[in-house]
């Protein structure tokens, strides 16, 4: 077992690979396990909404130094088993059966005396947002200090501190800062220091990296594998980032409804995923740097856990699902090297993957492949390429900010020009404040250039507008002409209107509908963007529609003024991972048969490579590459571009592991 | 709008998950949502059912009461009997009666001087949160001064200057005096709101900033605004009853102020008038009660952390 | 820093809007003020005092004068601390009445709420840190409870009971009439005697607020990831109540207590009232039932400063104790 030992790094994934070449899926029975999940349950009870089963009977260990991922869909219980083991849940959340045992004790009978003892000592772990999990009115260096206190660590606590801030790669001047001074990755590798202070034989990870920039995650995720390498502390890592999990973990868990549907090491998760839930997972994901890139989605949404189900609970949206599944509930059983909960695959009648797939191409047979993506592959003829409908020319965008007597200012956006042609998509790519969503705002005429033009001409027209100079009743009547689609489509629309009032203001507004007309097109609307039959959603009110439901909404209300452009600012980013493609594939499809351009806006060079014909990579304001799709992603010139390519998360690189 | 950060539910996301939440029970019935909710929390409901009792009270005060409460031809300062139940004052009046009449005056004021700070408080808040800039910042001037200065001595000072010294008048110097606390919260509630994309996207929809303000904002506030009515409504009732205890309310009007100015000068404490002392501070009590009861339904639901168990 | 200099410009800001709103005040009617009060002054069928008259113009300042002149004459006199003389106590000037009822009201407010924001602020603690238990539900039910009951006949039923049923305390007054005010121990005792009422009075709703805000603050931080992190930590329950609980829910409380501030003032108007307390609150009343603008004004001037100043200290504590707000930028 080569556990423990540096393996040497390779020359161009700058990151170490530390895995074990043992399969490590099946736990024999007496091999001393350091955690053991026996039957959990957890129930959410709250006062006046329905009982959810949360989690439900869930068992696990994990042995010394093992890394383990749990993955799923969110609001599928990861968060809440965590809690569970850690102790942490309070009402209307509470443990309803099930044991948790840490080396040897049983935690869900401790009393509060001998859980303190072994918390954070034993079992530590790192939220999702140290935004709020660090004191605010604490300095850092205070809340080292009563950790230490807390478990009466009293020698040479000041230079521990320090080696432990060097071990996440950070300065100790941060000793003295408090956590809103630091950035959210600082505050969130604080937060690892913190969890390694007493040496844990166990962290518990719940979406560490979620929300920060790619770049950063790549940073915290190799301290984070070197350190385990170096200390040998366990660990379980919970997020719904399939990359992260497979990359990182020796062997992966797959959550699905309160439930474990799959455990495998996570070479042969990748490799011959057995339930049909990480199929359709691993099907949602590909390698953007891939010559062919496919992906597929789930349909559906996971089931609400306040009613009771028979049979398996993937069922409906499964697509291998059998009369069976329905009525017979699957139990979670052993087959080669791993655990599964599939009646048809404890059978092994689920289909193979296809040989010819390889690694970075799973394509599984059942699940919907996002069509209509990837066009670059083929690029259109030239002649297709209609003339811009947006041309941004050299345009800088300079803030000025006042603070007291200092001014500062910066430059968002730096000599930037680009154009946008009908039927064509182009991304914007870069990390968060590198100006991407600058450039929407001085596209829709919402700020104007410190210098520079934004003109624009309608297809059906000659004259140009200047955006740039817009204002008042002009500017309302080019809005008209550019349509925005929202990141979190929870805020994009309004929670107390139906879906049929947010549809009708534009057609109203812009179009001059009145009366049953307005029906009949928002009718129409939502037809087009997929939610049929319409009626039966006209007078929903947001809530009762599910995240992907909304951004067909919100995609619809966009259409509704028949605009040349479209801007689209991360419209998947906050959706879940199963269902991104089947949006994506949706604005690949409408871009098309409506010939609009557009903008999109994304972080994200996976769906910058399925969507978009050119990519415009940004830097800190700067352009820094330009280029069709495939050239960009493909064969990167820029560094800077290549560090965003490097950072991306490789969950194949586990597949190409010997094993 | 650019970072890809699950959402972490700001502020003022809960007033919309109310709005929501009365919305949905609104529908199947009749009744505006946002009273089915108040009707199911019990506290609330007790509070409703006794400020209807105030309500009814306060139409009905000439049949209930009896007398005339400016009627001064009884025995002067007589303890309660059949034919006055509570007694009667130091000039001859009943005490009954004047009790009922009082909850005329209370809820008069209340209800009045509750709405106009409402409408300010609405119209100074939506203004600074909306629009923002330097109007935002003298309007939050303007509040933040209308939450700092004392509010009793500015309405003693007003009440003093005025030649005459009507309800109106009353009603206008609490409002003055009480619409910045109402301000602050709606402005920043607007400002947590106005950063939505479904405002954005009105935007992007044609719509025109009055509309979206009465058809996109304010939906979202109508459980804040109501819970703003009530907390002014109170504190108009109490700066009411204050002046008017301290002699300074309405001289023609009835009021629990008033009586309990004329039981403390006319020695209701000396002569042992104990009625006549306990009942009109009782009845304000009850009234302040009822308030604080339905609050305690709005609270409740408005905010999660108080909420279960 | 940048917070200290913006508080700092607000409380000279609100300073100034204070003193210019004591000067619109009396102005705000139609027609000339001093005449309108003159008048106000003849109508209650009483000999008109010259020195009356002199009063009233010397507190409106250069009568004849544009509205410009006059106001730059005022706020010369309210930079020199002269608020002219009052006219129901003649000769003596409003400063030196001020003077005469500033230090009782200082005291009796000062204490009261000392006391009623420690006790307050300890009460809601403990039934934070108790969410849920008997002593919770008793803290909070009797709080509201006791917060409904209307504050003046709350006062007059102690009256009632404790001088004129029990006559343990004195009924009326700041001191016996047997005691002449001064620093002897007979005066002392003679008015902690006498101010034992009234302080009840202020004592029994005064620490209400800060009960309720402290404890639904106070559930509120202990909900936060911080203090789950704390305690997977495994930090004491006790260190956690204090320092992720207690520490971050104090500090919406130092805010508000500067708003707090204004109200308490018209409690002690009130408490004042009923208990015929000399203290400025009566001071006011008086002022106010014989007419004497100028001392009114005065009283309702020093009042507003006097809470303006509360407010500005409040701030900078604030600051002190929160480590964000040294940062952030807007009021
Ligand atoms: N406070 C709560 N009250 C009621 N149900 C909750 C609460 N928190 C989470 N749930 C429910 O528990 C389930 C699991 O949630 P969670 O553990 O957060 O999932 P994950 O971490 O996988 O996203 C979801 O169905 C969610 O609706
Ligand atoms: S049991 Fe049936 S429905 Fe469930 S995952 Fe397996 S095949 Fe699909
Ligand atoms: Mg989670």
């Amino acid at each position: 077992m080569n556990l423990f030992q540096p393996e040497p790094r390779g020359a161009h994934t700058p990151r170490p690979t530390l895995r074990s070449d043992e399969p490590q899926g099946e736990v024999e029975k007496g091999s001393m396990a350091l955690l053991e999940v026996e039957n959990l349950s957890v129930t959410y009870a709250p006062r006046d909404a329905p009982v959810t089963r949360a989690v439900q009977d869930v068992s696990f260990r994990i042995r010394e130094g093992e890394f383990v991922g749990l993955l799923g869909e969110s609001g599928c219980g990861k968060s809440t088993l965590g809690n569970g083991i850690l102790r942490l849940l309070s009402p209307p959340a509470r443990i309803s059966g099930g044991r948790v045992v840490l080396d040897g004790v049983d935690l869900t009978g401790a009393d509060e005396e001998r859980l303190r003892g072994l918390r954070w000592t034993n079992l530590s772990t790192v939220f999702q947002s140290s935004m709020n999990s660090l004191n605010p009115v604490l300095r850092i260096e205070a809340q080292f200090a009563e950790t230490f206190a807390a478990h009466r660590v009293g020698e040479e606590v000041g230079a521990r501190v320090v080696e432990l801030l060097r071990m996440v790669s950070l300065d100790p001047g941060v000793l003295r800062a408090y956590p809103h001074e630091l950035s959210g990755g600082m505050r969130q590798r604080v937060a690892l220091a913190l969890a390694l202070a007493l040496r844990p034989r166990l962290v518990l990870l719940d979406e560490p990296t979620t929300g920060l920039d790619v770049v950063v995650q790549r940073n915290i995720l190799d301290r984070l594998a070197t350190l385990r390498h170096e200390l040998g502390f366990a660990v379980l890592f919970i997020s719904h980032d399939l990359g992260t999990v497979l990359e990182m973990a020796d062997r992966v868990m797959v959550m699905y409804a309160g439930e474990i549907v799959e455990d495998r090491p996570a070479p042969d998760l990748v490799r011959e995923a057995q339930h049909p839930y990480t199929r359709g997972l691993l099907g949602s994901y590909a390698d953007p740097r891939s010559a062919e890139v496919r992906v597929s989605y789930i349909p559906g949404r996971p089931p609400d856990l306040s009613v009771e189900q028979p049979g398996c609970r993937f069922t409906p949206r499964c697509p291998y699902a059998e009369d069976a599944c329905g009525q017979r509930r699957p139990e979670l059983r052993p087959d080669d090297g791993g655990l599964v909960r599939c009646l048809v695959a404890q059978d092994g009648r689920l289909p193979r993957t296809p040989a010819g797939a390889g690694p970075g191409l799973p394509v599984f047979v059942g699940f919907p492949a996002a069509a209509g993506l990837d066009r670059s592959a083929d690029p259109p003829p030239e002649q297709a390429v209609g003339d811009p409908v947006l041309l941004v020319d050299d345009v800088t965008k300079r803030y000025t900010t006042r603070r007291g007597l200092r001014t500062t200012s910066v430059d968002a956006v730096r000599g930037v020009s680009l154009a946008l042609r009908p039927g064509r998509v182009t991304a914007l790519v870069g990390q968060s404040g590198s100006g991407k969503t600058t450039i929407a705002r001085l596209v829709t005429g919402v700020e104007r250039p410190t210098s520079g033009q934004v003109r624009f001409t309608a297809a059906d027209s000659t004259t140009e507008v200047r955006v740039d100079r817009l204002r008042g009743r002009a500017l309302r009547d080019y809005r008209r002409h550019v349509q925005m689609i929202f990141q979190d489509p929870f805020s994009a629309l309004n929670p107390t209107r139906t879906v049929g009032y947010a549809l009708s203001r534009p057609l109203v507004n812009y179009h001059g509908l009145r009366g049953p007309a307005v029906r009949e097109r928002a009718a129409e609307l939502l037809e087009s963007v997929g939610l049929a039959p319409a009626g039966q959603f006209l007078d929903k009110l947001p809530h009762q529609l599910s995240g992907g439901q909304r951004q067909r909404v919100v995609t619809a209300r966009a259409l509704a003024p028949e605009p040349e452009i479209l801007i689209a600012d991360e419209p998947v980013s906050m959706l879940d991972v199963s269902i991104r493609a089947e949006i994506l594939e949706l604005l690949g499809k409408l871009v098309r048969t409506r010939r609009l351009a557009m903008l999109y806006i994304t972080h994200d060079l996976l769906s910058a490579r399925l969507l978009a014909d050119e990519v415009l990579v940004l830097n800190h304001g700067d352009l820094v590459e330009q280029g069709p799709t495939l050239e960009v992603v493909g064969a990167a010139r820029d560094d800077y571009t290549r560090l965003l390519l490097d950072s991306i998360p490789n969950p194949f690189s586990a597949a190409r592991r010997p094993g | 709008m650019s970072t890809p950060v699950p959402a972490v539910r700001a502020p003022g996301a809960d007033t919309e998950a109310v709005q929501v939440a009365t919305r949905v029970l609104g529908r199947g019935t009749r009744l505006p949502g946002w009273f089915v909710i108040l009707w199911r929390n019990g506290k609330c409901r007790l509070g409703l059912l006794m400020l209807a009792g105030f309500v009814l009270v306060a139409i009905f005060a000439p049949v209930i009461g009896r007398y005339d409460p400016r009627d001064d031809d009884f025995d002067t300062s007589a303890g309660p009997s059949a034919a006055h139940w509570l007694g009667t004052t130091a000039l001859g009046e009943d005490v009954f009666a004047q009790l009922v009449f009082g909850a005329r005056t209370s809820l008069v004021v209340g209800i009045a001087a509750g709405l106009l700070c409402t409408v300010i408080g609405l119209v100074v808040g939506l203004t600074a949160g909306y629009l923002g800039g330097w109007l935002d910042e003298v309007l939050s001037f303007f509040i933040n001064l209308g939450l700092v200065v004392p509010a009793l001595p500015l309405m003693v000072t007003l009440a003093a200057y005025s030649p005459v010294r009507g309800l109106t008048l009353i009603i206008l110097v609490i409002s003055v005096t009480g619409w910045a606390y109402g301000a602050r919260i709606k402005r920043s509630q607007i400002i947590t709101l106005r950063t939505r994309d479904y405002i954005t996207a009105a935007r992007f929809a044609g719509d025109r900033t009055a509309r979206i303000i009465a058809h996109e904002i304010v939906p979202n506030m109508t459980s804040l605004i109501v819970v703003g009515f009530m907390g002014a409504a109170l504190g108009a009732i109490g700066g009411e009853a204050g002046l008017a205890f301290l002699g300074l309310g309405d001289p023609q009007t009835v009021s629990w102020g008033t009586m309990l100015n004329q039981a403390s000068l006319g020695g209701a404490l000396l002569s042992g008038q104990w009625a006549w002392l306990i009942a009109p501070g009782a009845a304000l009590a009850l009234l302040i009660t009822s308030f604080t009861l339905i609050n305690f339904g709005i609270d409740a639901l408005s905010n999660p952390h108080l909420r279960e168990d | 820093m940048l917070y200290f200099v913006r508080r700092f410009a607000f409380f000279v800001a609100t300073l100034w809007a204070a003193v210019t709103l004591n000067f619109l005040i009396p102005r705000l009617q139609p027609g000339d003020p001093a005449e309108a009060i003159v008048s106000r002054l003849a109508g209650r069928n009483e000999a008109i005092d010259p020195a009356q008259v002199r009063a009233v113009r010397i507190m409106l300042g250069a009568p004849d004068g544009s509205l410009l002149e006059q106001y730059v004459q005022y706020l010369g006199a309210v930079a020199r601390g002269d608020f002219g003389v009052s006219y129901s106590y003649f000769p003596y000037s409003v400063t030196h009445m001020i003077g005469q009822t500033l230090l009782w009201t200082v005291i009796l407010v000062g204490v009261t709420q000392v006391i009623s924001f420690v006790v307050g602020t300890l009460l809601g603690t403990w039934a934070a840190y108790r969410r849920n238990s008997r002593v919770d539900s008793i803290i909070t039910l009797g709080s509201t409870f006791l917060g409904t009951l209307p504050f003046f006949w709350l006062a007059l039923l102690l009256i009632y009971v404790f001088a004129i049923t029990l006559r343990w305390f004195p009924e009326r007054g700041g001191y016996g009439g047997g005691s002449t005010p001064g620093w002897s121990w007979l005066f002392v005792s003679d008015a902690i005697q006498h101010s034992v009422l009234p302080a009840t009075a202020l004592l029994i709703t005064g620490p209400i607020g800060w009960i309720i805000g402290m404890r639904n603050n106070m559930v509120q931080s202990l909900g936060e990831d911080h203090a789950r992190l704390a305690l997977a930590r495994g930090l004491p329950r006790r260190r956690i109540a204090l320092t992720y609980g207690a520490r971050l829910a104090i500090l919406p409380n130092v805010t508000g207590f500067a708003i707090a501030l204004g109200g308490i003032l018209g409690g002690t108007v009130l408490v004042e009232s009923v208990f015929n307390y000399p203290g400025m609150g009566r001071l006011l009343l008086e002022a106010v039932s014989n007419r004497d603008f100028p001392l009114m004004q005065a009283i309702f001037l020093f009042t507003t400063i006097g809470v303006l100043v509360a407010n500005f200290l409040a701030d900078v504590l604030y600051g002190v104790l929160d480590p964000r707000v040294r940062r952030a930028e807007s009021t």
